[in-house]
């Protein structure tokens, strides 16, 4: 009797387990689960562009940054085309940006800064970088958007050919920039 | 090696601390019963550990942040039977049993949550090293093999020190080390369910979040104090034996039994102090800052720092600087390539980790932030860490660097 009761008891302990576990690994099909993205902010409006920011697991990129020790998270900025007379279409991402960011911690020293570098993940192309951030704390994040002129992308300027617009107009009061402020961050488990 | 050897630790140590205490009591409380148990949340937590760290390496089906949650979710509904079921062992029959398999499963589950990070360094140094057949790989695997093998000790240690102590204090500490780690994990959970917005933006539970991750390695330090009262009370008890014996035979016997639990209390007690010392001096020194080696001297002449090829041609890393009129010192390296006469120029600084700089070590140039292990063959390419890319020109035996080129990057050094 008494060892069907421990029998019993086993079993349920592996049967509780297992169903832990299937209860985990219940991701739909083609559903990514290890790539989730965590939101800093959405949907900023910054001159023509549409500016939103996300963190995830640090991750291995190709040309020399296979690394992801010392680093906590990637920082990533999701940048589209708004309505412009750039020729960009609408929703579309920007290339040829330099997209510098600055991470302010709440005792207003600088806690990691840098310039991102354009790459492809499985949801398409953003600007992003591996960052080095152990410490929880309430920063402000800092974007910088420059001209695609500065990496020597151009733009028509006639009229039979040209969008209507020019770089020097829609960066007319300098680079862009959007602070967001109160990000409430603790590192997470990867 | 280090780096490897303590983050180990730091990985594993609270977990074989709580699995002997844990294990201990069970054995202790529910004899065979309480051995089947154990060996059963070991297995299955083993099992789950690798299938976890196989998953989450090789599969992107594991979002970790959900599967923590769940884990500390059954971990405290566990937590909570196995306390009543113990409170009631004694006046229901079937409670022992309820109890042992609540133990059994939060062993289980602590596996599950430990054991698959510390089974990704290899997956991890492979992303860099390429070859299990490197150095490196070879350095680190040491490391980190090291620090299992002093967890699995101490573990073992407190498991046989706390087998020798009475039931009460045995249950006591078990508990203490569980509730120092339900600590850990409900607060991990606010963190992860703010970071997920689960729940919506709460002041007060991201202030608790951001102080238990910043001093997350009390949570550690806590746990080595409980067991560390394990040997204590051991060591303290072994010099008042007062059993009674009948014959010498029995007299012998007592006195290899405390031998005996001295033994294991030594062990550990080192085992505890090496922890300690690894978590805290070995630590900061594997994290200490290397010194660059200092600006070398060259000649600023036409407006452009001048860099002789004899200077430079012994393959070795060299570090040159302009001092602005605001008194910034912009930095650049130059090095030779291997087998090669041509020469890496870049900045002292990347996109990625600015102004941090870089060094030598064994033939090899590092970032001095992220640690990665630059191509001297691509040094002077653009791209993710390399050196900022300068401009320069070679003439007549020189490495010409226009000091216009180099103030575009003041600004980088401030």
């Amino acid at each position: 009797m008494k060892k069907r009761t421990l029998a019993t008891a086993m079993t349920g302990i592996i049967a509780a387990f297992a169903m832990a576990i299937n209860v985990g690994a219940a991701a739909a099909p083609g559903e990514a689960a290890g790539f989730t993205e965590y939101p800093i902010f959405e949907d900023q409006e910054v001159g023509f562009i549409n500016l939103s920011a996300v963190y995830f697991q640090p991750v291995p990129m190709s040309n020399g940054n296979e690394s992801i020790e010392g680093f906590d998270i990637h920082l990533e900025a999701d940048i589209s085309a708004l309505e412009n007379d750039l020729g960009y279409g609408v929703g579309d991402w920007v290339p040829y940006l330099t997209v510098d960011y600055k991470v302010v911690g709440s005792n207003g020293e600088t806690a990691a800064e840098g310039t991102f570098m354009p790459m492809s993940a499985s949801d398409g192309p953003h600007y992003g970088a591996n960052i080095a951030l152990p410490e929880a704390d309430t920063y402000n994040v800092t974007f910088t958007i420059h001209s695609p002129e500065e990496m020597g992308y151009l733009v028509h300027t006639d009229a039979e050919t040209g969008p209507g617009g020019t770089f020097d107009t829609a960066f007319a009061d300098g680079n862009l920039e959007y602070t967001f402020e109160g990000w409430d961050y603790t590192p997470q488990e990867w | 090696m280090l780096k490897y050897l303590i983050s180990s630790v730091e990985q594993l140590l609270a977990l074989m601390i709580m699995t002997g205490l844990l294990s201990a009591y069970l054995e202790h409380a529910f004899g065979p019963k309480g051995k089947l148990g154990t060996r059963t949340g070991i297995c299955a937590g083993l099992i789950a550990g690798f299938v976890m760290g196989y998953f989450k390496n090789y599969t992107n089906r594991i979002d970790t942040g959900r599967w923590n949650l769940r884990n500390f979710s059954v971990m405290l509904a566990a937590f909570l039977v196995f306390l009543v079921m113990t409170a009631l062992a004694k006046k229901v029959k079937w409670a022992g049993t309820a109890a042992v398999a609540a133990g059994a499963v939060m062993i289980a589950l602590l596996f599950l949550y430990y054991l698959p990070d510390f089974l990704s360094y290899p997956h991890i140094v492979l992303q860099t090293e390429k070859t299990v057949f490197s150095t490196a790989f070879l350095y680190r695997m040491i490391g980190a093999v090291l620090g299992l093998v002093l967890c699995i000790v101490a573990g073992v240690s407190v498991f046989q020190g706390a087998l020798r102590l009475s039931l009460s204090v045995s249950f006591l500490l078990a508990v203490l080390a569980l509730a120092v780690n339900e600590v850990k994990e409900i607060t991990s959970s606010f963190s992860i369910m703010l970071a997920k917005r689960l729940i919506p933006s709460n002041h007060t539970l991201f202030v608790i979040a951001k102080h238990a991750s910043n001093y997350s390695q009390w949570f550690i330090f806590l746990t080595i104090a409980v067991g560390a009262v394990v040997p204590v009370i051991l060591w303290v008890r072994s010099f008042h034996v007062n059993e009674p014996y009948r014959n010498s035979a029995e007299r012998r016997k007592i006195i290899a039994k405390w031998r005996s639990a001295r033994r294991w209390s030594t062990s550990c007690l080192i085992c505890g102090v090496l922890s300690v010392l690894m978590l805290t001096s070995v630590k900061a020194y594997a994290n200490r800052e290397v010194e660059l080696s200092p600006i070398e001297d060259a000649p600023v002449k036409d407006g452009a720092v001048y860099v002789s090829f004899d200077q430079v041609s012994d393959g070795h890393l060299h570090r040159f600087g302009y001092t602005t009129e605001d008194g910034v010192t912009i930095r650049f390296i130059v090095i030779q390539k291997p087998n090669s006469s041509a020469y890496g120029v870049g900045l002292d600084a990347c996109d990625i980790c600015g102004e941090t700089g870089y060094y030598e070590k064994g033939g090899q140039v590092v970032c001095n932030l992220c640690d990665v292990v630059m191509n001297i063959n691509t040094i002077g390419f653009k791209g993710g860490c390399n050196p900022k890319v300068i401009d320069y020109e070679i003439h007549d035996g020189n490495i010409i660097v226009p000091v216009d080129g180099l103030m575009e990057y003041e600004s980088d050094f401030k």
